[in-house]
Parts: structure tokens; C-alpha cells; sequence
């Protein structure tokens, strides 16, 4: 049974791999088609056009409305089409502790990439014990730059972690990379 | 009403619909933001697209700068410069390496890792090794005054032995340490390299001065 389903399978395989033979004028027939099939289409779309236009023409009310629509279609279409932030990563949050030692600072907040800089009152606060400021916050997988804030004023790196070398205006900020911990 | 008629407000309709998507706003623009800086800001995000890079980066660069209390003018630079950064490092890992593999590239480039290093170690890990740490420490070390030579090194022979990220971080420590103490920053690098690959590796037999018997 099983040679006879090789053989059979053989045989199929033969078949399909056989070059099949078309006579010269095939292809040429087809391009024949296509072109005829295209013209028709333009044509009747050139057709609908016209009467829309007649319609329109007769009825004012009908193109201020239809004038409406495609404003208001364009403005979602805009809308919709707007940038998302593109998916750097594809893993969940990790929760992260951050922790800074600031016995003096009357207050200490974390700002990163993970929070927008800390924009819109975003930034995480962070609670002291004893001096120990620690904070924990859910921080998407990837690679972050982030830096304490000190009294609302002093940016600092995290002393603990890498340096991140993107500091352009001045302020230093800390590398941190999360790891994806369900891989 | 003619045809004519019908025409202009079609036309009237497209310019409404083109000056809505002028003003629309990108949410992630923070309001205090000029008119100039957002267009120019626009314009290189714009750019980034086309070319495939990651975007997320410049618009962080760019709130970076806004919470820093930055200029526009600086900002833009700051955000065309990272694109440039990131469109390099693209180029150099390939088309298989992940978004934050090219940030963090990108940001190694800044520190002054030359992109042909990048792209080395890159296809000496291949795929199956995210090299998105090792770039974050190569930088960290770069910055802290190893050379980029011995520095790449280092990182290549960490990664070259199988070191996990977590041998990767304790070496970052290990040298930062080293060189808060007064170590040379290079033979810090050097040294915490050699131990971290060697620990790494099986336990084989000393070799000893004794000549091996080969029988026949």
C-alpha cells in the first residue's frame, strides 16, 4: 500500500514537473484581453463621472453637501493617518526599582524615555527612607535613557548604571536596558 | 450651478481638507514648542520614515530637550543628529537587527564607537544574541576613558565566549569600580574582560610541563 502511494505520488510529481507547452500566439492573446478588459473599465469610470457631474450640476444643494463629505472624509482620513509612536519593542512592561541615595534632597523624581521626560507632570516620584529615594514603575522592554531629578532642578545620572552618551543639553542621564522577563 | 461651479468646490474642498492636515497637530509635540522647531522636527521625522529607521527615538530626544528646557534650534539639532546616528547604525547592523539594537548603536556611535565596530560585532553575534546591551556598555565604558579599540575588544570577547547579559552588566560594574579606584581605564577593561571569558568557559585540565604520551 505504502509503495503503491509512493508510486502514485511519483507519478503526480512527474506530471507537475512536465514543462507545459503553450503555442506562440498565447501570450499575445492575453496581452489582447487585458487590454481590451482595461479600456472597458476607464470607460464606464469616465461614464459614472460625467453623470455624476450632471447631477451635480442641476442640483447646488447636492454639491455643497458632497463638497461637506469630502472634507469631512479627508479630515478623519488625516486624522486616522496620523504617526503612532512606532513599537521599538514588542514585550510588556517590567517593573523596574529605582533607587538613588540623596540624604539632603527634599525631593526626587525619575523622568526617562519610559515617561516622556517627566512632560505633563508625568514624572515618577519617588519616596524616601532614610535618604534611600527608591521608586518602582512599570517600564517597557528595551533600552531607555532616563536621570533623577533632585529638588525639582538638579538632573543626575543614576550612579549605579551605564552612562548614556546622548547628552546634549547638559544633563546627564543613565542608560537602562529592560529585558523581556517571560523569553 | 455649472460645472464650472461643481469644479471650485471640489477644489475648495481639497485645499480645506490639505490646510486641515497643515495645522493637525502631532500629539507627541509638546504645546511649548514653536512653529519652526515642530516643522523642522516634522521634516527629519519625516525623513527617518523613509528610511526605515526607528522614530520613537527622536521624538524622546526631543522631549528630552523640551524638559530640559533646551532651545528650539538646539532640539532640532539634537534630534537631526540622533537621526543621522540611528540611520548609520542601521546601515551598519543590517536589516535584521531590532529597533533597540539601532537606539542603542546609535547612541554608542555618539560616544564615539565607530559604526564598522557595530556592524562587526554584529555578525559576529548573529541573530540569535541581542546586542543591545553590549552597545550600552561598550558606550558606558567608551565614556568613562576606555580607547574604543580595547573597549570593542573587550566586548567582543565577552560576547565571543557566550557572556549573558548579566556577565555583561557585572562587567560594566567591575570596570566602573576599577577605574573609581584609580585603575587605568584600559587594563581595567582588559583585565575584568580576560576574567569575565575565562570564567565563562568549562573547567578544562591545567597543562602540565610533563610531555603527553602518545601510544602507537
Amino acid at each position: 500500500m505504502a509503495e503503491w502511494g509512493r508510486t502514485t505520488l511519483e507519478m503526480i510529481v512527474q506530471d507537475l514537473q512536465r514543462p507545459v507547452v503553450l503555442d506562440e500566439s498565447f501570450e499575445r492573446r492575453v496581452m489582447v484581453r487585458v487590454r481590451r478588459l482595461y479600456a472597458q473599465q476607464r470607460k464606464r469610470k469616465g461614464r459614472a463621472w460625467v453623470a455624476i457631474s450632471g447631477t451635480i450640476a442641476h442640483r447646488p444643494a447636492w454639491a455643497a453637501l458632497i463638497a461637506a463629505g469630502i472634507v469631512a472624509i479627508a479630515t478623519a482620513g488625516v486624522l486616522k493617518a496620523r504617526p503612532q509612536s512606532a513599537p521599538i519593542t514588542v514585550g510588556g512592561p517590567e517593573p523596574v526599582k529605582f533607587v538613588l541615595v540623596a540624604p539632603g534632597a527634599m525631593s526626587v523624581a525619575v523622568v526617562g524615555d519610559f515617561n516622556n521626560w517627566g512632560l505633563n507632570d508625568s514624572a515618577l516620584v519617588a519616596t524616601s527612607n532614610q535618604g534611600v529615594w527608591s521608586v518602582t514603575a512599570p517600564v517597557p522592554v528595551g533600552v531607555h535613557r532616563y536621570a533623577f531629578v533632585v529638588n525639582g532642578k538638579q538632573w543626575m545620572a543614576d550612579p549605579t548604571a551605564p552612562r548614556s552618551s546622548g547628552d546634549d543639553f547638559g544633563m546627564p542621564s543613565s542608560a537602562l536596558v529592560v529585558e523581556d522577563s517571560t523569553k | 450651478m455649472t460645472m464650472r461651479t461643481t469644479r471650485n468646490l471640489v477644489l475648495l474642498a481639497g485645499l480645506a481638507s490639505m490646510s486641515v492636515r497643515a495645522t493637525a497637530q502631532d500629539p507627541r509635540l509638546p504645546a511649548r514648542l514653536d512653529a519652526p522647531t515642530i516643522a523642522a522636527i516634522n521634516a527629519v521625522v519625516d525623513s527617518a520614515k523613509a528610511q526605515g529607521i526607528p522614530i520613537a527615538p527622536l521624538y524622546d530626544k526631543m522631549n528630552e530637550g523640551v524638559a530640559a528646557g533646551a532651545d528650539g534650534p538646539l532640539i532640532v539639532k539634537s534630534v537631526r543628529n540622533l537621526s543621522m546616528d540611528l540611520a548609520s547604525a542601521h546601515r551598519a547592523l543590517g536589516a535584521l537587527a531590532t529597533a533597540d539594537e539601532i537606539k542603542a548603536a546609535a547612541y554608542a556611535m555618539h560616544a564615539g564607537i565607530p559604526a564598522v565596530e557595530l556592524g562587526k560585532l554584529k555578525r559576529q553575534s548573529g541573530l540569535r544574541r541581542s546586542l543591545t546591551l553590549p552597545f550600552t556598555v561598550l558606550a558606558d565604558i567608551v565614556s568613562r576613558g576606555v580607547p574604543v579599540t580595547t573597549a570593542a575588544n573587550a566586548i567582543r570577547s565577552l560576547v565571543g565566549a557566550g557572556a549573558k547579559d548579566k556577565d555583561i552588566n557585572d562587567f560594566q560594574r567591575n570596570v566602573k569600580v576599577d577605574i573609581e579606584q584609580g585603575a587605568p581605564p584600559a587594563a581595567a577593561a582588559e583585565t575584568r574582560a580576560k576574567g569575565a571569558t575565562k570564567s565563562d568557559k568549562p573547567d578544562k585540565p591545567e597543562k602540565t610541563d610533563k610531555p603527553e604520551q602518545i601510544e602507537l
